[in-house]
C-alpha cells in the first residue's frame, strides 16, 4: 500500500500543533488519536477481510477497564495490560466462532459484546456496576504526553499497516474477502488469517480504550456499548474502510463534528448516520478513497519463469464416490494425472466434470474412494493444505473486473506442481485461445501436471496427451 | 406466566418474522428492523393522542404507516444495494437504524413512552383461571397475523412470488418477476408487521428509542437458532426466546437469563455453524 503526500499532514499536524492549543483543543486531538486507534484495529478485520465484527466495541471496553483497574499498581504501564486483557478475551472468544461465514459471524460477535456489556454492568465487585470506576486517572499520564504517546502509537499503526500490507498480501486479503473459494485452492488459510486479524485489532482496540479511560477519567458500562462499535464503524466506513488513513480521517470527523453541531445537541449522531450511509451507497471507497480518486487493483500477471515449487509426481483418484441427495454425480471415478502431462476431461453438461475438480481440490468431500498425490491421501484434506501440497485450480466465471485467464495466472503462481483448469475458454477470444494454447504447451515441457475440463473437443484434441470421457459419474473413455 | 410468556414469544415471533421476510427477499440482515419495531410504538403513541381511537383501531393505522417506513428502508438502504456483498446492505442498514433512533431521541425525547393498550387493563376470569386481558390480545392478534402471513406465502401466487425471489433472486428475475417490486412488497409487510409488534409490545414495555437493537438481537437470534432463512424457525426461535426470557428471568434473575440466551446462541452457532434446524436454502456459493 502507499500513501499520497498530503495525507502526512492529516498524521504529523495535529500532534504537532497541539501544543499551541487550548487544553480543550488537546483533549480534541487525543481522542482523535484514540478512535483512529480503534478504527485501524477495525479495518484490518472488516475493511481487509470482510468480516463483519461486531465485538470491536467491546474489546476497546475491556481494554478501558483493564485499564482503570491497572492503573493504581502499574502506572503508565497499565496500558500495556489494557492491551494484553484485549488480546485474551479477543483469542479466546473468537476461536470457537472462526469458521462462521458472514452474518451468523456478526451474530456471535455481537452477543459476545452484549455478554461483555452485562458483565460491566453486573460483575459489580470488579467493574463498580452501573455507577463505574473513577479516581484512577492519576496514576495515568494525562495532556501532552498523552497525547503524544496516542499519537505515536496511532502513527506506528498506520506505517505497521502500510508495510505489512504488500502487495502478495493484499491480494490474500481481496480472495479472503470477495472469492474465498478461490482463497481456499490457492493455499490461503482464511481462518487464520481472520485469527490473526481479530486478535490484533483487538489488542489495537484495547489499547484505544486504555488512552479513552485516561482521557475521561471514568470508566462505565457505556464504554463497552454499542454506540461505540457504532461510532467505530461508521468512522471506518466513512473515512474508508481500506483506505491506510480512512480510520483517521473518520475518527477526526467524528469528534470534529459535535463540536460544528454544538448547539444542536445530538444532532451530529444523525448527521453522522446520514453521512455513513450516503458513503455506502455512493462512495464504497470512503471519503479518503473518495479524494485520492480510483486506484485499479492490479491484475495477476503470469509468472515470467514457469517452475513448479512443490513436489508430487502423480494425481491418483481410485472409485470416487459422490452423490447430492439422491443424485449420484460421481459413481466410482478413477483417473490419474502425472507431471508433465496434459489430460482433458470431457463429457455432456451434468458428467461430472466440475464435482471431480472439486473433490480433487478439496472443495467437496468425497463420499467414498480414494485420492492420492504419490503416497499421501489427500480425500480427506482441506482445501488450502491440498493446495499446498501442490493442487491448485480455476474456476469458471471469472473475477469482477478480470479476464479469462487472471484465473489461470493466480493458479499457475502459486506454485502448484498440478492445475486444474475448469473451461478456462468459456467464452474467450480467438487472441486469450491463442495464448492459452502456447501457455499449456509451456506447462507441459515445465513439468507440470494439467487437467483441463472443456467442451472444444477440437482444441484439447489437439493439446492433450489423454483425454478423459465421463458420462453420468462414470468414465467411459 | 404461561400467557405472559406465550404473549411475548408471539409478540417476538412478529418481529422475527419481518425480520425473516425482509432477509429472504434481499439476501441480507435489515438492522433497521428493530428500529421499525420501536417506531411502530412511537407511532402508535402518536396516533392516539391524534386521533384518540381505541387501540385495536389504532393496530391497522400503524399498519400501515410502518408498512410505508418499511417501503421507505428498501429505496434506501437495500434496493441500491442488491448487486453488491450482503455486508453493504448490513452496514447501510446499522447508519439507517442510527438515524431512526436519532430522530426518535431528537423528537421524542429520551422519556419513555407507553403505547395505548388493545383490551384495557385487568384481567379476565376463563374456567376459573384469571387470565390477562393484554396478553390474551396480543396472543390472539399475533396467531391471526403469523396464521394470516402463512396462508399468503404458501397458499398464493403473490406469496409464491415472494419465495422465488428468497429462494433465487436472479432466476426469479430471469423467469419474468418483477423483483424490485417483490422486494418492496415484502419490506412492506415486515415494516407493518415490525410496527404492529412495537404497539403490542409497547403497551407492557415501555417505548425507549434506544430499544431497537434490543428487538434487533432477539428476532437475529430466533432467525439463526430457528434455521436462516425458515419462516417456521423463525417463529419458533422466537416463541423459544419469550419463554426463555419470562422463565428464565423469574428464575436466575434478568442479567443471568440474559447473560443465559448469548452464552447459547454462542455454544449454538460454535457447535452448528448451520443453525439448530439446519438451513433450509442451502448454501450459496
Amino acid at each position: 500500500m502507499k500513501l499520497r503526500w498530503y495525507w502526512f499532514a492529516l498524521l504529523l499536524l495535529p500532534p504537532l500543533l497541539a501544543p499551541a492549543l487550548p487544553p480543550f483543543g488537546q483533549r480534541l486531538v487525543i481522542l482523535v488519536g484514540v478512535y483512529g486507534l480503534l478504527g485501524i484495529g477495525y479495518q484490518l478485520v472488516f475493511g481487509q477481510l470482510g468480516a463483519l465484527n461486531l465485538a470491536q466495541g467491546a474489546l476497546f471496553g475491556v481494554g478501558a477497564y483493564a485499564a482503570a483497574l491497572a492503573a493504581p499498581t502499574f502506572g503508565p504501564y497499565a496500558f500495556v495490560v489494557a492491551m494484553l486483557a484485549a488480546v485474551v478475551v479477543a483469542a479466546i472468544a473468537v476461536v470457537p466462532i472462526l469458521r462462521l461465514r458472514s452474518h451468523y459471524f456478526a451474530l456471535a460477535t455481537f452477543a459476545l459484546a452484549a455478554l461483555v456489556n452485562l458483565a460491566a454492568l453486573h460483575l459489580e465487585s470488579l467493574t463498580g456496576g452501573a455507577n463505574g470506576l473513577v479516581g484512577f486517572a492519576a496514576a495515568l499520564p494525562r495532556g501532552l504526553p498523552l497525547l503524544a504517546f496516542v499519537w505515536i502509537c496511532l502513527n506506528g499503526a498506520v506505517l505497521a499497516q502500510l508495510k505489512f500490507l504488500t502487495p502478495r498480501r493484499a491480494e490474500a486479503a481481496f480472495l479472503i474477502r470477495e472469492a474465498p473459494l478461490v482463497a481456499a485452492t490457492l493455499g490461503i488459510n482464511a481462518n487464520r488469517w481472520r485469527f490473526r486479524a481479530f486478535v490484533v485489532g483487538g489488542a489495537v482496540a484495547g489499547l484505544a480504550g486504555g488512552v479513552s479511560a485516561a482521557v475521561s477519567g471514568v470508566v462505565s458500562p457505556d464504554a463497552t456499548g454499542f454506540p461505540i462499535m457504532l461510532l467505530c464503524l461508521s468512522s471506518v466506513v466513512l473515512g474508508g474502510a481500506r483506505h491506510p488513513v480512512g480510520a483517521v480521517l473518520g475518527a477526526a470527523i467524528a469528534v470534529c463534528l459535535p463540536e460544528a453541531f454544538r448547539q444542536l445537541d445530538g444532532a451530529w449522531l444523525l448527521a453522522y448516520a446520514a453521512a455513513t450511509l450516503a458513503v455506502v451507497l455512493w462512495a464504497p471507497q470512503g471519503l479518503a478513497g473518495l479524494i485520492d480518486g480510483p486506484e485499479p487493483r492490479p491484475l495477476p500477471q503470469m509468472p515470467v519463469r514457469l517452475m513448479p515449487s512443490t513436489n508430487g509426481k502423480r494425481i491418483v483418484l481410485r472409485g470416487v464416490k459422490k452423490h447430492f441427495g439422491g443424485v449420484e454425480a460421481l459413481a466410482g471415478v478413477s483417473m490419474e494425472v502425472g507431471r508433465g502431462e496434459i489430460v482433458g476431461l470431457v463429457g455432456p453438461n451434468g458428467s461430472g466434470k466440475t464435482t471431480v475438480l472439486n473433490v480433487i481440490s478439496g472443495l467437496e468431500p468425497a463420499d467414498g474412494g480414494t485420492i492420492e498425490l504419490d503416497d499421501r491421501h489427500i480425500e480427506r484434506l482441506s482445501a488450502p493444505v491440498i493446495a499446498h501440497a501442490g493442487i491448485s485450480r480455476t474456476f469458471q466465471s471469472p473475477l469482477p473486473g478480470e479476464g479469462r485467464l487472471s484465473g489461470v495466472a493466480r493458479a499457475v503462481g502459486s506454485g502448484a506442481a498440478f492445475l486444474l483448469f475448469d473451461e478456462p475458454l468459456a467464452g474467450a477470444n480467438a487472441q486469450e485461445r491463442a495464448e492459452l494454447v502456447m501457455l499449456l504447451e509451456r506447462l507441459r515441457v515445465a513439468g507440470y501436471g494439467v487437467l483441463i475440463v472443456d467442451h472444444d473437443m477440437a482444441l484439447l484434441s489437439k493439446i492433450c496427451d489423454r483425454l478423459v470421457s465421463l458420462d453420468r459419474g462414470r468414465v467411459v473413455g | 406466566m404461561i400467557l405472559n410468556a406465550l404473549a411475548l414469544g408471539m409478540a417476538y415471533a412478529l418481529v422475527a418474522l419481518g425480520f425473516v421476510l425482509a432477509l429472504n427477499a434481499s439476501g441480507a440482515v435489515n438492522f433497521a428492523h428493530g428500529g421499525l419495531v420501536v417506531l411502530g410504538g412511537a407511532a402508535a403513541v402518536l396516533a392516539d393522542t391524534w386521533t384518540g381511537l381505541p387501540g385495536p383501531l389504532l393496530l391497522p393505522l400503524v399498519a400501515v404507516m410502518l408498512g410505508a417506513a418499511g417501503m421507505i428502508v428498501a429505496r434506501v438502504a437495500i434496493l441500491p444495494l442488491l448487486q453488491r456483498p450482503p455486508e453493504a446492505t448490513f452496514v447501510a442498514t446499522i447508519a439507517l437504524a442510527a438515524i431512526i433512533e436519532q430522530s426518535l431521541m431528537l423528537t421524542m425525547g429520551s422519556a419513555p413512552r407507553t403505547a395505548p393498550s388493545l383490551a384495557g387493563s385487568g384481567a379476565l376470569e376463563i374456567a376459573g383461571v384469571a387470565v390477562g386481558r393484554q396478553p390474551l390480545a396480543i396472543v390472539l392478534v399475533s396467531a391471526l397475523l403469523v396464521a394470516a402471513v402463512w396462508f399468503v406465502l404458501e397458499r398464493t401466487q403473490v406469496g409464491r412470488r415472494m419465495r422465488a425471489v428468497a429462494a433465487d433472486r436472479a432466476m426469479a428475475r430471469a423467469v419474468g418477476i418483477p423483483v424490485a417490486r417483490y422486494v418492496l412488497l415484502s419490506l412492506a409487510l415486515a415494516g407493518a408487521l415490525a410496527g404492529v409488534a412495537g404497539q403490542l409490545l409497547g403497551h407492557q414495555f415501555l417505548i425507549v428509542p434506544t430499544g431497537g437493537s434490543g428487538h434487533m438481537l432477539r428476532a437475529y437470534i430466533a432467525v439463526a437458532l430457528g434455521g436462516w432463512g425458515s419462516v417456521p424457525g423463525a417463529v419458533l426461535g422466537a416463541l423459544g426466546i419469550g419463554l426463555f426470557e419470562t422463565f428464565g428471568a423469574a428464575w436466575l434473575g434478568d442479567a443471568w437469563a440474559e447473560a443465559a440466551l448469548y452464552i447459547a446462541v454462542l455454544v449454538v452457532l460454535s457447535m452448528r455453524p448451520q443453525g439448530l434446524f439446519g438451513e433450509p436454502a442451502g448454501r450459496r456459493a
